[in-house]
């Protein structure tokens, strides 16, 4: 399974079992369900991750591609799980049930999706992408605090949005 | 300017439209309109993805930080409020519509600089049977027709794109064509 597998046919090569599919998409997702799972299950997050990639193992052959995207189904699974284990453990949202992707709000969607890409960017990139949008740092600023030539942070810069954008392409087509 | 060149550079242009080749290029290339389109949707997520998590960042700054930040933005607030008041730009807003006078879109043009005027187009529903590129002209009853540039719509035929327009005289009227197609209009104002 290549690195450059889109989200859904990480989940058909999970579907059919594949570790290495596997490990590749809980690399791309793991912050992001991360975060999900902090914010819904607040102090049962790291049980909440655990769960839900067990889920993304055992419920991967669900995913239907025509009825939303990966991040989409994704994030429906993991917010079904942190929802349920905040509710003390007693099922409170059926589980068992397959994730639809459309029960969730697009923005929502994009957020969870973003995390992800920028797991797929080299640690140079996104380092300077989040300087930039999350610090509201110049590129100036970005390459002095990393001490580095301003070219490079540029540099960084472009490629980092530009895989992005390859990305979010391929994600929508 | 080589295709990979201007491919590699084109996230310069969500933050500075003055690249004359670059431009220049983008406008004859379909594979980098396609891939501006989707760098202005990234450059979108990252500043809402940012600005939702700052409402966290806030919370952790101490009342003497908080209490300076407030300080700056209300200048910052009356500097801008101040500017706006002694030179208030004026925007002429107009209508595109189709031939059936469907309304499609909104052209919005204000004062952007002493050689510039700027063009806020915001478009939704136009037909994208044939593509997703279109083409926006200006024109009035002075000078022939100008080629503004050229847009990207989505799949719901919607977009919403910035031109400058030299501010040299007043531009009246704004059609929206098919490229290569120039007498074939879309919508007009």
């Amino acid at each position: 399974m290549p690195r450059g597998a889109s989200d859904a046919e990480l989940l058909q090569a999970i579907a059919a079992r594949s570790e290495i599919a596997f490990e590749e998409l809980r690399g791309r997702y793991g912050r992001a369900v991360a975060r999900v799972c902090r914010t819904v299950a607040g102090s049962e997050g790291e049980d909440c991750e655990q769960e839900v990639f067990a889920r993304i193992w055992r419920k991967a052959a669900l995913f239907d591609p025509r009825r939303g995207s990966a991040a989409a189904w994704l994030l429906t699974l993991a917010r079904r799980t942190a929802l349920n284990l905040s509710a003390g453990r007693h099922p409170a949202v059926p589980i068992d049930q397959e994730p639809v992707g459309g029960a969730v709000a697009p923005p929502d969607v994009d957020s969870f999706w973003l995390d992800a890409a920028l797991e797929r960017l080299s640690e140079r990139e996104r380092t300077v992408l989040e300087l930039a949008y999350y610090s509201d740092l110049s590129e100036s600023a970005i390459a002095r605090r990393l001490q580095v030539p301003l070219g490079s942070v540029k540099s960084w810069k472009r490629r980092g949005l530009n895989r992005l954008a390859t990305l979010l392409g391929e994600e929508s087509s | 300017m080589r295709h990979d060149d201007a491919s590699a550079r084109l996230p310069d242009l969500l933050a500075d439209r003055d690249d004359a080749a670059l431009l220049a290029h983008v406008r004859t290339c379909a594979d980098c309109q396609r891939q501006l389109f989707l760098l202005g949707r990234v450059d979108r997520l990252l500043r809402e993805h940012a600005s939702a998590s700052r409402p966290t960042r806030a919370r952790r700054l101490s009342p003497h930080r908080l209490l300076a930040f407030a300080v700056t933005v209300a200048a910052a607030a009356a500097v801008v409020l101040a500017l706006l008041l002694l030179r208030q730009a004026p925007t002429h807003d107009m209508v595109l519509r189709t031939a059936s006078g469907q309304a499609v879109g909104r052209a919005v043009m204000s004062h952007s600089d002493a050689r510039n005027d700027s063009l806020a187009l915001t478009a939704r529903g136009l037909p994208i049977d044939r593509g997703q590129v279109f083409v926006l002209w200006a024109g009035d009853s002075v000078r022939p027709p100008m080629q503004v540039g050229r847009f990207m719509v989505d799949r719901s035929g919607g977009c919403r794109v910035h031109f400058n327009l030299p501010a040299t005289h007043t531009w009246g009227r704004f059609w929206i064509t098919r490229p290569g197609r120039s007498a074939a209009i879309v919508a007009s104002t």
